[in-house]
């Protein structure tokens, strides 16, 4: 089912979007994913650096943080006593790698993990002491770090399996993305939870339950976008407003640092003492438990387990969670779903092939939805449906973004892959929105003469405050900022003549 | 030479007509500029935007209930 729009909608306008913007940068453009831990690290001062690299943990996964080319010049160096002359590294590279190695020194200046000595063809480079110490250490073992974690040396009498915790890390994430799509029944996250969620601008107070105790929070535009990212991107983009956040709470951000870096290099599935962790990583130890990177059976408990959230951190590897479909309650099979489950039709109905609650309830962000059936939903985009979204500050471009992006593999065929109708309508809709532009400012009107009206005409051009100008009458609209230079300007030239 | 404080509205022309029936019942308009554009004062354009939504709202039909 369709609804027909007012047609006096700019009928002649054609409606364009941009089509070379990719899905990544559109992302980029909402400010997910945009940071990354590696620019976070760049930013930091030369002090929690090395303050870092004195745990062996932390360097290995620095190390696996940066390029191939750069890993290459570190083990080059890293059990070398001396300088390394720049001349020597540059033979080892044809003329093409030259540029990459070059960033890949930069990269590792910023990080203070390099340093170069001299100038021209006398240039040395020079590993930093402490890194050189703390990725020996790492590589070769030895010393009483503790930074790899201290595993258990008792057994656990409840210990738990892998499968488990891959289980109780979906559960836990998914509580997060279930609550900020507001789904049926969502289990409402801790506080501390929400408060990053707010913080990093993914979900904000709603007026409508002004009056209960405590005001719901909804989805944002951002918090959309963050919905269509992959895990790995929505974790470090959550943990970098966790780190930023980190001096706010007085904690210490190499210890923070630290026990992240750690926790990538954790074995999963075995359990970990929680014994020797200084008082700012067990505070961690909770927090984390409420995202799921960390299972412990008790909050009191002596040792965790970390899950695939937390061991695959720093590791470019397969990411996390396989996002297999709950199991329905009637035992149906848990299988792998395929990327692609929706059908958009030109008649505006929607058939969503998914039995995930998570999927559904993303749908219900802007699909009126009809039927529930174990692996499909049928619904329809409605104007309500839209505009409930819109008001939400999910934008037009995005929903279509996401039915793109999920379209089932039957509608590749199609060319272009929505149908233009609905897209169309999408962005009408939202165009609705705004009908009417309004901006404060000042008009000034009945000028003596054409010449009068004329020198603040250009005046206010070039302050690049006109908004608005009508010739015949004589008449200038300015916007608030504009207001009081161009008075002045008037009353600088009255008094003149 | 004369200044007015105020809040410049731009739209269609169609809605601009919605507007003017609007004013009928409560003046707030400041000065009709052209056919897209309206002078209007600050303290009513939250009011006149409630006021414009139900408008158009009843010139759309949907065919689900």
């Amino acid at each position: 089912m369709s609804t027909v729009a007012t047609p006096s909608q700019h009928p002649a306008k054609s409606i364009e979007s941009d089509p070379t913007l990719s899905f990544s940068e559109q992302s980029r453009a909402a400010g997910i994913g945009a940071e990354t831990i590696n620019d976070f690290l760049n930013r930091q001062p030369r002090s929690v650096l090395i303050r870092l690299y004195e745990k062996p943990a932390s360097c290995l996964a620095i190390f696996r943080l940066v390029p191939m080319l750069a890993r290459q010049l570190i083990m080059q160096m890293l059990f070398l006593d001396g300088p390394l002359p720049v001349e020597d590294v540059l033979s080892w590279m044809s003329k093409e790698g030259k540029r990459e190695y070059e960033d890949c020194v930069e990269r590792l200046t910023k990080l203070s993990i390099l340093a170069i000595r001299g100038q021209g063809i006398k240039q040395t480079l020079i590993l930093n002491g402490v890194f050189t110490e703390g990725m020996r250490r790492a590589l070769t073992g030895g010393g009483d770090h503790r930074s790899f974690g201290v595993p258990c040396d008792t057994e656990d009498k409840n210990a738990v399996g892998v499968g488990f915790l891959d289980e109780y890390a979906r559960t836990k994430w998914e509580t997060i993305l279930h609550y900020m799509v507001g789904s049926e029944g969502s289990v409402v996250p801790r506080e501390p939870v929400l408060y990053l969620l707010r913080r990093s601008d993914l979900m904000k107070k709603t007026n409508e339950t002004s009056g209960g105790r405590t005001s719901s929070l909804g989805i944002t535009s951002r918090g959309f976008q963050f919905l269509l990212e992959d895990v790995n991107t929505q974790l470090w983009h959550l943990l970098l407003q966790y780190l930023d956040m980190a001096e706010e709470r007085n904690m210490d951000l190499v210890e923070v640092l630290g026990f992240l870096f750690m926790l990538g290099s954790l074995e999963l599935g075995r359990d970990y003492s929680t014994e020797d962790l200084p008082e700012t990583q067990l505070h961690m130890l909770e927090d984390f438990r409420d995202y799921g990177l960390i299972y412990q059976r008790k909050a009191s408990s002596r040792r965790f387990y970390p899950t695939r959230l937390a061991t695959t951190l720093t590791s470019n590897a397969s990411p996390l969670l396989t996002t297999t479909t709950t199991t329905s309650s009637s035992g149906g099979t848990e299988q792998e779903e395929e990327r692609g489950y929706v059908i958009l039709e030109t008649n505006y109905r929607l058939y969503a092939y998914t039995s995930s609650p998570l999927r559904v309830a993303v749908l219900n962000l802007f699909v009126s939805l009809k039927a529930r059936f174990p692996n499909l939903v049928i619904g329809s985009i409605t104007r309500e449906s839209v505009k409930s979204a819109l008001s939400n500050g999910i934008s037009a471009e995005q929903i279509i973004t996401y039915l793109t992006h999920h379209a089932h593999p039957q509608m590749q065929r199609n060319d272009p892959l929505l149908p233009v109708t609905v897209s169309d309508q999408i962005r009408l809709w939202e165009r609705e929105k705004n009908r009417v532009l309004q901006e404060s400012g000042s008009l000034f009107t009945e000028f003596s003469s054409q010449a009068d009206y004329q020198q603040v005409l250009t005046y206010s051009q070039q302050l690049r405050v006109l908004r608005w100008n009508d010739d015949q009458r004589r008449m200038i609209f300015v916007t608030e900022q504009g207001n009081e230079p161009v008075r002045d300007f008037i009353r600088r030239r009255v008094v003149q003549s | 030479m004369k200044a007015y404080k105020g809040v410049l509205l731009t739209c269609d022309p169609a809605v601009k007509q919605l507007i003017l029936s609007i004013d009928e019942r409560l003046r707030f308009i400041i000065m009709d500029l052209d056919e897209t554009h309206l002078l209007v004062s600050p303290d009513k354009v939250e009011w006149m935007r409630a006021e414009l939504e139900t408008e158009l709202e009843k010139n759309t039909y949907t065919l689900d209930a």
